[in-house]
Formats: structure tokens, C-alpha cells, sequence
């Protein structure tokens, strides 16, 4: 068969060495760069209580609102002694570390960005699969339950999870989850709406598949990346929520540094010294535009093998 | 001829409920088919034929109305009365299908491999290593170059062509007694066409299988099967062995279709010989013969009243069939 061999060859290593070569140079500086500093982050929250600097609360009372690189003494994290220390990043308005608390800080704003869009991701994913796959009425409930959910005002529900169970970072973590719930399960729905009228899932059904297995195997696996992709934008927009949530009170309370707190303590400072709300602000900034920049670069990704489909 | 045929289609009517009202995409038919034969379904589009042969693997969306008195007797069991989950160690197992356009019908995220080997792990029981190699034997057999490197590609790695050859395995995978090839061909350049039409030939040859090849193109059909029958808005209206339809065509729309197929002989610029007119809307057809409005033989009995299909081994739905002494 001569015409099977030249359909291999075009199908063959050339396309394949080709697809692997162009994924590499579409990576680029505009995916490696926000990566890094997103690992930066992560493994500055992880190890914050590793380092050699002041716990986030300690106060050094001679050194209010410090410059960058002003030295003062000050306990160390686990010790009980005075010890020389250089505030790399100088100290907020009554005298705590900045870099400490924007290190721990960190942790805050990860949690939050990246467990609350996993609560929406997990239960609205499952959602919007199963009303896209069933329809009917499965689809008019989850459909009418996302709706009312929108239709509430967000901020009502937070004022009232922080009045009713306390301002605490797990309640914050699942108000913000379930506010996520709706557009993901969205997403979801839309990408399986579409999927399903595939004809693979109807040669998986002709092939004798379940409905469990064409879920599980042929749905969810080509749902996944379109929601991750819509992830990496949720977790940008709550850490965002988390900083605008701290002006209003309604984040984590007071001792725990959270960059919105950082940002909202040292707002009364801002012409004296405009490094106290900056820094965290640039810290938040960059995150944010991280994961934005990763997510614009996944989708680029998948959309172009989407399209050859 | 054994006594029970592999299929027997009787009566069968599709019907959807639409807002506009009920459409009958398949009103009224019947035929069966033997083991190790090959049927050819042709039409044009919206004809019903896509629908008919999803009706018999009982693939049809939500909307669909099959009524009671059709009956679809796949080796004598009626498929009608079989609950989903009988029904679903029928599919794949006993009768497989081949989709239109091998673009959509892989899944994009499982490798090539991974889909054969789903149906064998389920259907037949192998071990997953068991199935992994008989993957292998079957793309060698669908004439897939390299294949224990196919197996571990992904569809968007393939040609057209070679996909189809994919999904062809797939669908060989279980030895099915029926394989339902809809349209196999209509996404892929004619020279892959041919020779995708020549493994499916081999392969119904080799394994015994009965084939039914659903296309509008009779072009198609001449070459690669015993028997064709012919749909016109839901019916069949004629059915006989290929070569008695191309040598002695009798039903009108038969004759038409074949006229519309340009000819290499014909000179440049000889206007197509195309059918007037569209087909009759499926919501409310014409009385009488539904292909009527548009036959250069038409009189006021065909407006009237509606041919049966009739004929022994030559079936033709016309009231004035062609070569017949007037």
C-alpha cells in the first residue's frame, strides 16, 4: 500500500518533533518569568518561619515606619533576646517588619487564592458537568441554584459569614469558595455542552460505554484544562477580593499580616511613608499579573490544538 | 441464506417532537440483512438515512420517538425491548459503527491505543497487556504504519485518513456481526476514500461481518456492496442486488440521482444535470409520492395516492416505473 506509507510519513516524527519544538518557543520569557515569581512566593510562604528575621507581630517601638535598609534591634523569630537587624524592607506604622509580614503575608493570599478557587473548581465543576451531560432537569436546578447565587449581593454574604461564624481565614476561604461555585459551574457546563454533542462521546456510546465512564473518561478529562485555565483567573481576581475585603474589616482579624491589611494599615502613611502600603501592593501587583500572564499563556496552549480538533 | 437474518428492520419509524411539529425522518421501513452481506443505504441529505442507522443502534437524542410497532431484530433478539444496560453488551460487542467525520469521533485527550483498549478491557475482558497488543495486531490489520508507535499518539497526531483507520479499529475491535460504517468517507480526500473503502471491504471479507454502508454518494456504493436501497424522504423506494439497480434502474429518483453525477466524458461546460426543487418538508410531506414535486414522470395519480414498495428481489416505490411497457 504506497499511499499508507506517504500518509504515515505526513503524519509521522516530523509533525510530532514539530509540535514539540513550537510548544518550547511559545513558552518563552512570558511564561518562565511569571512562574518564577510565583515560586518565589509559594516558597517564601512555606519556609517564612524558617528565616532568619522577626516574627510578623513583633514590634520594634523605636523604628516606626523605617526606610528600607535602616537597621534597629529587634527579637528574632524564636528567640527572646535583642538582636542587630537590618529591615530590608523597612517596618510599617507601628514598628513590624515588613518583609516578615509580607513573607507571611503571603500565606494569606495564597490560601485564599488558591483553596477557594479549588472549592469552585471541585463542587462547580461537578455541577456544570453534570448539568451540561443530563440536561433536563438536573440542568433547570444546578442552572436556577447558580443564578440565585449570582443574584445575591457577595458583599451581604461575607458581612454575614464574618457576623454569624467570626472573621477567620477557613470562613473566609469557604465564603469565597462558594461565591466561586456559579461561574466555574458555568464554564464547565458551556465546555460540556459542547463536548457532548461530540461525536466521540455518541462513538463511545456505539462502542457500548456507560454513561459513569463517558463522564469520567471522554467529558472531565477535555473539561479540565478550559477550567484550569478559568482558574488561573479566579485565583488573580479573590486575591485581589482579599486586599479590597481588608478595607471593609471583613478578612482575616487583626494580628495575622495579610497584604490587604499591610496595604490598608499603611494607607494613613502614604505621603510620609509610601514604601509601607507600596511594597505590599507591588507584591500583590506582580502575583496577580502572574497568574494572569500564566493563564493567558495555558490558554494559548490549548486553544490552537483545540481549534485542529 | 440462514433462516433468521442478522438484521431485521420492520416497520421502523423515527419521529422528533419539534416545536414546529413531529418530523418523520424515518417513516415506515424495512429491510434485513444477512450475515457476511453488505447493504448499501443512499440519499441525499436529510433523507433519514443517518437517523435510520442510528435508530438501530438505538443512539438516538432525547427527543426522538421510536413508536411501538417498529421493530429492529438484531439475531433474532428485538433491540426495542432491551433496557439500556442489555443494550449496551450489544453495542461495541455484537455491532459497532463508524462515524462520518474521524476529526470529532476520537476523543482528543486518550491516546489512540487507550480507546481500543477500553472496549477490549470491557467487552471482551482481556488484561489491560492482553489488550494492548491486540491493539497493535489491529492497527497493523486497518494498515496503520508503525503501529505499536501509533498506539501511544494522540488523534491530533494522525491524518484524516489515518484516523479514520483508527476508528475503524475501534469499532473491529470486539468482532462485531454488524458494522454501520455512516458515511465513513464523506470527510476524507477521494484517493484516502478508496482505499478506506477497500479496508472496510477486506476487513466485512475476512471476518464474516454484515456491513451497511450509509453514504449519498453511489459512486460509493457500486463497487463495495451486494445490495443497496435507496432513501427518499424517510422511505426507501427502491431496493435490489447493485449491480440490478445501475443496469436496470427503475425508479425515477434513482435515475435522477445518477444523471446528477458528472460524467468525465461529457464536454466542458455541460451544465449539471441537478434535481429540482428541495425535499418535501419531513413535518408535512406531499400526498401521494413524496418525490412528486420533483419527477419529469409525474402525473396526477403519483400527486394522489402513494406507491408501496413492491417487487421480489427488485423493490421499487413508482407508479410509472422506467423500462416498463407503457
Amino acid at each position: 500500500m504506497a499511499r499508507t506509507t506517504i500518509d504515515g510519513v505526513v503524519a509521522g516524527g516530523d509533525a510530532e518533533g514539530l509540535a514539540v519544538r513550537r510548544r518550547r518557543r511559545r513558552l518563552g520569557v512570558g511564561f518562565w518569568l511569571p512562574a518564577a515569581w510565583i515560586g518565589l512566593v509559594v516558597l517564601g510562604a512555606a519556609t517564612a518561619d524558617l528565616w532568619p528575621m522577626p516574627a510578623p507581630e513583633t514590634i520594634d517601638f523605636f523604628k516606626r515606619a523605617a526606610m528600607p535598609g535602616t537597621v534597629g534591634e529587634i527579637e528574632l523569630a524564636g528567640q527572646t533576646d535583642l538582636s542587630e537587624y537590618r529591615y530590608l524592607l523597612g517596618t510599617d506604622s507601628i514598628g513590624r517588619d515588613i518583609l516578615s509580614r509580607l513573607v507571611h503575608g503571603a500565606r494569606v493570599s495564597l490560601l485564599i487564592g488558591l483553596l477557594s478557587p479549588l472549592i469552585g473548581l471541585l463542587v462547580g465543576g461537578a455541577l456544570g458537568v453534570l448539568a451540561g451531560y443530563y440536561r433536563g432537569r438536573v440542568e433547570g436546578v444546578v442552572v436556577a441554584a447558580m443564578d440565585i447565587i449570582l443574584a445575591f449581593p457577595a458583599l451581604v454574604l461575607l458581612l454575614g459569614i464574618t457576623f454569624y461564624l467570626g472573621p477567620s481565614l477557613p470562613n473566609l476561604i469557604l465564603a469565597l469558595g462558594f461565591l466561586s461555585v456559579p461561574a466555574s459551574a458555568r464554564v464547565a457546563r458551556a465546555n460540556t455542552l459542547s463536548l457532548a454533542g461530540r461525536e466521540f462521546v455518541l462513538a463511545a456510546k456505539a462502542m457500548g460505554a456507560s454513561d459513569l465512564y463517558i463522564l469520567v473518561r471522554e467529558i472531565v478529562p477535555n473539561v479540565v484544562m478550559p477550567l484550569l485555565v478559568f482558574a488561573m483567573l479566579l485565583v488573580a481576581v479573590l486575591i485581589v477580593a482579599e486586599g479590597t475585603l481588608s478595607f471593609l474589616g471583613l478578612s482575616v482579624p487583626a494580628p495575622t499580616p495579610s497584604w490587604g491589611a499591610m496595604i490598608e494599615e499603611g494607607r494613613e502613611l502614604l505621603d510620609e511613608a509610601p514604601h509601607v502600603t507600596m511594597i505590599p501592593a507591588a507584591a500583590m501587583c506582580l502575583t496577580v499579573l502572574s497568574f494572569n500572564l500564566l493563564g493567558d499563556r495555558l490558554r494559548g496552549l490549548i486553544d490552537p490544538r483545540e481549534s485542529r480538533l | 441464506m440462514s433462516a433468521t437474518p442478522l438484521l431485521a428492520v420492520e416497520d421502523l419509524h423515527t419521529h422528533f417532537e419539534t416545536p414546529r411539529g413531529r418530523v418523520r425522518a424515518v417513516d415506515g421501513v424495512s429491510f434485513s440483512l444477512d450475515r457476511g452481506q453488505t447493504l448499501g443505504i443512499v440519499g441525499e441529505s436529510g433523507c433519514g438515512k443517518s437517523v435510520l442507522s442510528r435508530t438501530i443502534m438505538s443512539l438516538l437524542p432525547s427527543n426522538a420517538r421510536v413508536p411501538q410497532a417498529s421493530r429492529v431484530a438484531f439475531d433474532g433478539r428485538d433491540l426495542r425491548r432491551l433496557s439500556e444496560r442489555q443494550l449496551r453488551q450489544v453495542r461495541g460487542r455484537h455491532m459497532a459503527m463508524i462515524f462520518q467525520d474521524p476529526m470529532t469521533s476520537l476523543n482528543p485527550v486518550m491516546t489512540c491505543g487507550a480507546q481500543i483498549v477500553e472496549s477490549l478491557t470491557h467487552h471482551m475482558g482481556l488484561s489491560r497487556r492482553a489488550a494492548r497488543d491486540r491493539a497493535v495486531e489491529l492497527f497493523t490489520a486497518v494498515g496503520i504504519p508503525e503501529p505499536a508507535r501509533r498506539v501511544d499518539h494522540y488523534p491530533h497526531q494522525l491524518s484524516g485518513g489515518m484516523r479514520q483507520r483508527v476508528a475503524i479499529a475501534i469499532a473491529l475491535s470486539c468482532e462485531p456481526a454488524l458494522l454501520i460504517a455512516d458515511e465513513p468517507t464523506t470527510a476524507l480526500d477521494v484517493t484516502v476514500q478508496a482505499e478506506i473503502l477497500d479496508l472496510l471491504a477486506r476487513q466485512q471479507r475476512e471476518r464474516r461481518m454484515a456491513m451497511i454502508l450509509v453514504t449519498h454518494d453511489l459512486g460509493v456504493v457500486a463497487g463495495h456492496t451486494d445490495e443497496v436501497a435507496v432513501m427518499y424522504a424517510g422511505r426507501i423506494v427502491e431496493r435490489a442486488a447493485t449491480t440490478t439497480l445501475f443496469a436496470h434502474t427503475r425508479m425515477p429518483y434513482t435515475e435522477a440521482l445518477l444523471r446528477s453525477i458528472p460524467r468525465l466524458e461529457d464536454p466542458p461546460h455541460t451544465p449539471l444535470q441537478t434535481i429540482a426543487g428541495r425535499p418535501p418538508d419531513l413535518i408535512d410531506p406531499p400526498p401521494g409520492c413524496r418525490f412528486a414535486p420533483r419527477c419529469r414522470y409525474a402525473d396526477d395519480d403519483c400527486r394522489r395516492a402513494t406507491p408501496a414498495l413492491a417487487g421480489d428481489g427488485h423493490a421499487f416505490a413508482c407508479w410509472h416505473p422506467l423500462g416498463a411497457p407503457s
